[in-house]
């Protein structure tokens, strides 16, 4: 009888331990290292002889010093080369008239996005010339196309040869992997001294930055083509040459255009972020109006980038479902305003307005295409009328093309031989940077909201930034560094376990022991306040349409408003130190968090629902014991993808005070020591690495727990 | 003579005059940065002005934070002169300028005229109180740096505990050495670097508005003294032998540039060796662009118009 009762303990003891070791390992380690840093008692120390042992800066700036003479020459003519081919973008758009500009800007919009977005890109480009920013504008466009065309001819190039040689992949991956979390600022100076200050300096620095999507997604578009697709077309007789040019890289290109799309929007980040090597464009509006105090300034700049991100998001996301999309162009009437305003007349009119007009302009745009085709269909009978007739056909697929190039044709013309054109008129440019700076003194000075702020700051600091950073610096190197090894063992395995050991080594090695662990801290902090945050947020988003509706431009512009223009407004109400660096790096780590959330909950299969109401549970139940359970996997990635920012935001925080790893990065660069700088980015993109690949694995493990994969 | 050959003599004479203006532009090119504090500029402008409008220079001014960045770029000649070099906060000058014992690849042309001084500041409503905004005199005795200890609660912050804060040099690039002086002189603060110029007078400015009590280490001549009433906390006289216990040595802030340069441009070499500014006179440029935010060329334009006969006297 006994024996039974001790059975059953043993299994239900068991059951314990199977279904929460995570959560009992998680606890017994933290007790554990609660105690060993009461003993410990003071700050960690990493042996000094170790360090003496290990002069990474001193080596690396002694060949940094070496090497520059050798390469220098090389560098700087291709260097002198991409000036040349940026100096003719430029110049061509900031000398031909704007409004010929502003067609070429915008058409591409309507081609591929249909009137919606073609609206969006008018009031983005109008806003440059609004703001009187068009010259800036001009410049960073032309920065990016540039930096895109090279990062993208190189990068697809790498990934065709990445598809095809599986050593060729495994030597790329983790060099792929250090571009993407380098701090860019460590190679900025390197890249001015290099390939020349200003335009080149920054587009080369871009390309390191903005590569590897395209070789990643190049490569995997190509791998994921199906083998019987493969084998079809050497069956048909065609060499491996010609099945990968003929069938395999177009079967690709989905994932090709979803590589360019994400690389236009990292070159984005980085051409504004150049601005530290004297990059030109909007980048430096902003960065004068943050040198001055001039929140509005710098705000107007920053409005005048997010707008060219969206934009350019917008259209190299329609470029890549245009096959899908093209054919349901117009069918119903046109919307511009959200659900729910239908009702409102005005609005009604307008929407009736703009569909009207659009159809006209349509209709125009079809009847000249057609006279032109014709025109030229009537040309090539005179040679062979069959092949007239073909013409036809593949000139009538391409109207829009055809409408548009006699558009600009005809304004060209109307440039050259008239004065219709005038200059963009002054008493139409508007600014807002006046109302901003005086609405930021009001705010800066107004008690209750500074209340607030103090309020936030001192339960931050004392409730979590302090305890945390005086628990990690208290715990001894070796400790912490056995923890994550552990950690890193048990989630993923051997191979992990020994990076992890590695990148411990080299940041204790390299005297950033304390620095890394206050770069730990910040991020494990800014990562949790946004998960706090967020996935209530995104929770919400998924199931109320008009907050998804409210968010999505406000995550938008978060995610691409240069961090620059909200650092002075962040110190005006914080102060200065780890606290506004914190709350910097959540406004900038937030938005996937959220978006993972909403995404997660919204892609769980229709009959969740059904099924649980079936079982009685109602709205709530079934949101927090189903539905939040499963979407665990696809918040861990938001989690993922915040850590991964919050790391990235620590090179910027040091701005505003913020301490870790990113401030040597600084000092580097302030004192011209590239291998101070390195090393310190090297210690974060070991953290970043270790983090991400902890994470990663223990988001796989999961998703194979629920049957996921 | 025929319309026709008219206009044939017209073409190719403007096509001459054209192709000797591009060709004399060819070398009246220059670059010189704007730096990130207003003091540079608008010397750099003062200089710019004459090149531009009495010598037929062209200048590109792209914007880019002092330090060795800009050191560099003159040195791989992508930048031709720098006009306000501040001696103290340069640590690479022993490197690179002869006269500090460097390699020669850059050098001195000649002084600005604008003397550095730097030091510890605190707003006069701490010291003095201030009526209108019914601020109390919260230290009376507030003189020098050692007078700070008896006052330093009031200038505790969240990551100083119990000691007072100083908000220090923004970077520990520029070799302040804010704590060590402290520590020297016994005064039982905590330095806080804020990383950055713009954070550093952000916070100064958003602490003055709200009236708050702080210490912060500022530099003149700068707009901050005309936007903030300041009064100095003293440091003991500079002494090279106590350094850093000390205060900083004046800075006599001087121009350079790339040799290659100097040697193709006496012209311009002879407007930077005549041209000089007096803080007096920066200030008050200082003052219209970051007080009144107005735009700094339109500022530097009209001191320009104003004050012909000083700037005279700069041409070769």
């Amino acid at each position: 009888m006994s024996t039974v009762i001790e059975d059953q303990r043993d299994t239900l003891l068991h059951k314990f331990w199977e279904e929460h070791r995570g959560l009992v390992l998680t606890c017994a380690a933290l007790v554990i290292s609660l105690a060993v840093w009461k003993i410990h008692g003071t700050e960690t120390v990493f042996p000094k002889s170790w360090i003496e042992v290990f002069p990474f800066a001193d080596k690396v700036n002694e060949f940094d010093k070496w090497i520059r003479p050798f390469i220098q020459p090389t560098t700087r003519a291709i260097g002198a080369g991409v000036t040349w081919f940026y100096e003719l973008v430029v110049d061509w758009l900031t000398f031909t008239q704007w409004q010929i500009v502003f067609v070429i800007l915008v058409l591409p919009a309507f081609a591929y996005g249909g009137l919606r977005l073609g609206l969006l890109a008018v009031f983005a480009v109008g806003s440059w010339l609004v703001l009187d920013m068009w010259d800036a504008a001009m410049e960073t466009l032309s920065l990016m196309t540039i930096s895109i065309a090279i990062s993208v001819m190189i990068g697809v190039l790498i990934g065709i040869v990445a598809s095809q040689n599986d050593r060729f992949e495994t030597i790329i991956k983790p060099i792929l992997d250090t571009m993407q979390t380098l701090p860019a600022f460590i190679y900025l100076i390197p890249a001015f001294y290099l390939f020349g200050l200003g335009a080149p300096g920054a587009i080369l620095a871009t390309v390191i930055y903005a590569l590897p999507p395209v070789v990643r997604l190049t490569n995997l578009g190509i791998r994921q083509v199906p083998a019987g697709i493969d084998e079809a077309a050497t069956s048909f007789g065609a060499t491996k040459i010609q099945s990968l040019v003929k069938v395999k890289i177009p079967m690709a290109m989905p994932a090709i255009k979803l590589g360019i799309n994400q690389t236009v929007m990292m070159a984005l980040a980085l051409v504004v972020l150049a601005t530290f090597i004297a990059a030109p464009g909007l980048g430096d509006i902003v960065l004068r109006g943050m040198m001055r105090l001039n929140v509005g300034k710098a705000l107007e700049g920053g409005l005048a980038i997010v707008l060219m991100a969206i934009v350019l998001d917008r259209i190299t996301n329609a470029m890549g479902q245009a096959e899908q999309t093209s054919g349901s162009r117009h069918d119903h009437v046109f919307r511009l305003f959200p659900q729910g305003f239908e009702q409102v007349k005005p609005i009604l009119y307008i929407e009736y307005g703009i569909d009207w007009a659009w159809r006209q302009i349509s209709r125009a745009g079809n009847l000249v295409t057609l006279v032109i085709v014709t025109g030229i269909c009537k040309l090539a009978t005179i040679y062979n009328s069959e092949i007239s007739v073909k013409l036809r056909e593949i000139l009538l697929a391409y109207s829009f093309l055809i409408a548009s190039i006699a558009l600009i044709t005809v304004m060209m013309l109307l440039d050259t031989h008239t004065d219709i054109f005038g200059n963009f008129p002054r008493a139409w440019e508007h600014r807002f940077r006046t109302p901003v700076n005086q609405y930021m003194d009001e705010l800066v000075t107004n008690e209750v909201f500074y209340g607030i702020t103090t309020w936030i700051k001192e339960s931050l600091y004392f409730g979590l930034i302090n305890p945390l950073n005086t628990f990690l610096k208290g715990l001894p190197w070796w400790y912490t560094s056995l923890i994550f090894i552990c950690i890193a063992r048990l989630i993923s395995g051997r191979g992990l376990a020994i990076a992890t050991a590695i990148g411990f080594l080299f940041i204790g090695a390299t005297d950033l022991w304390i620095l890394g662990m206050i770069t730990l801290s910040t991020v494990t902090v800014s990562v949790l306040i946004c998960f706090i945050v967020g996935v209530p947020l995104g929770i919400l988003a998924a199931y109320n349409r008009t907050v998804d509706a409210l968010l999505k431009p406000v995550l938008d512009t978060m995610q691409t408003m240069p961090v620059f223009v909200y650092l002075v407004p962040v110190i005006m109400l914080f102060g200065g130190g780890q606290i506004p660096a914190v709350i910097a790096t959540v406004i900038y780590a937030l938005p996937p968090l959220v978006r993972c959330t909403t995404l997660g909950i919204r892609e769980l299969p229709e009959e969740i629902n059904e099924v649980a109401s079936s079982f009685g549970s109602s709205t709530t139940q079934t949101l927090t014991k189903v539905k939040i359970p499963m979407a665990i996997p696809a918040i861990m990635v938001g989690i993922n993808q915040g850590i991964m920012m919050a790391l990235a935001m620590e090179v910027i925080t040091p701005l505003i005070g913020g301490k870790g790893l990113g401030m040597d990065v600084f000092t580097g660069m302030n004192t011209a020591s590239f291998g101070i700088s390195l090393q310190a980015g090297i210690g974060i993109v070991m953290l970043a690495i270790i983090l991400d690949r902890i994470s990663q694995a223990w988001t796989k493990s999961q998703r194979e727990a629920m049957g996921l994969t | 003579m025929s319309s026709k050959l008219k206009a044939m003599l017209a073409f190719a004479l403007l096509t001459m005059s054209i192709g000797t203006l591009s060709l004399a532009q060819a070398d009246k090119r220059l670059v010189v940065p704007d730096l990130d504090w207003t003091g540079a500029i608008v010397t750099e402008r003062t200089i710019q002005y004459v090149l531009e409008n009495e010598m037929g220079y062209k200048i590109k001014k792209p914007t880019m934070p002092g330090g060795p960045g800009v050191w560099e770029a003159m040195r791989a000649g992508d930048v031709d002169y720098y006009s306000e070099v501040w001696p103290s906060y340069n640590p690479i000058k022993s490197e690179i300028l002869e006269e500090y014992g460097g390699d020669g690849s850059l050098k001195i042309i000649a002084d600005t005229g604008i003397i550095g001084a730097s030091g510890y500041w605190t707003p006069r409503y701490v010291v003095e109180g201030d009526s209108s905004r019914g601020i109390k005199a919260v230290a009376p005795n507030l003189k020098t740096v050692q007078d700070l200890n008896q006052y330093k609660h009031l200038f505790k912050s969240l990551e100083s505990g119990d000691r007072g804060n100083l908000i220090g040099c923004p970077t520990p690039a520029w070799l302040c050495e804010d704590q060590a002086r402290l520590d020297a002189l016994g005064v039982d603060f905590h330095v806080q670097g804020l990383g950055s110029e713009t954070a550093h007078w952000a916070e100064l400015t958003a602490k003055h508005k709200r009236g708050e009590p702080f210490v912060a280490y500022a530099w003149s001549p700068h707009w901050i003294f005309a936007a903030l009433d300041l009064v100095e906390v003293k440091l003991p006289e500079y002494d090279e032998a106590k350094w850093p216990a000390t205060n900083w040595a004046q800075d006599i802030c001087f121009k350079m540039g790339n040799p290659k340069f100097i040697e193709d441009h006496p012209d311009v070499v002879k407007v930077l060796q005549n041209h000089r500014l007096t803080n007096a006179q920066q200030a008050v440029m200082i003052y219209e662009i970051d007080v009144n935010k107005r735009d700094v060329d339109e500022v530097v334009n009209e001191w320009m118009v104003a004050n012909k006969s000083i700037w005279r006297s700069w041409l070769p």
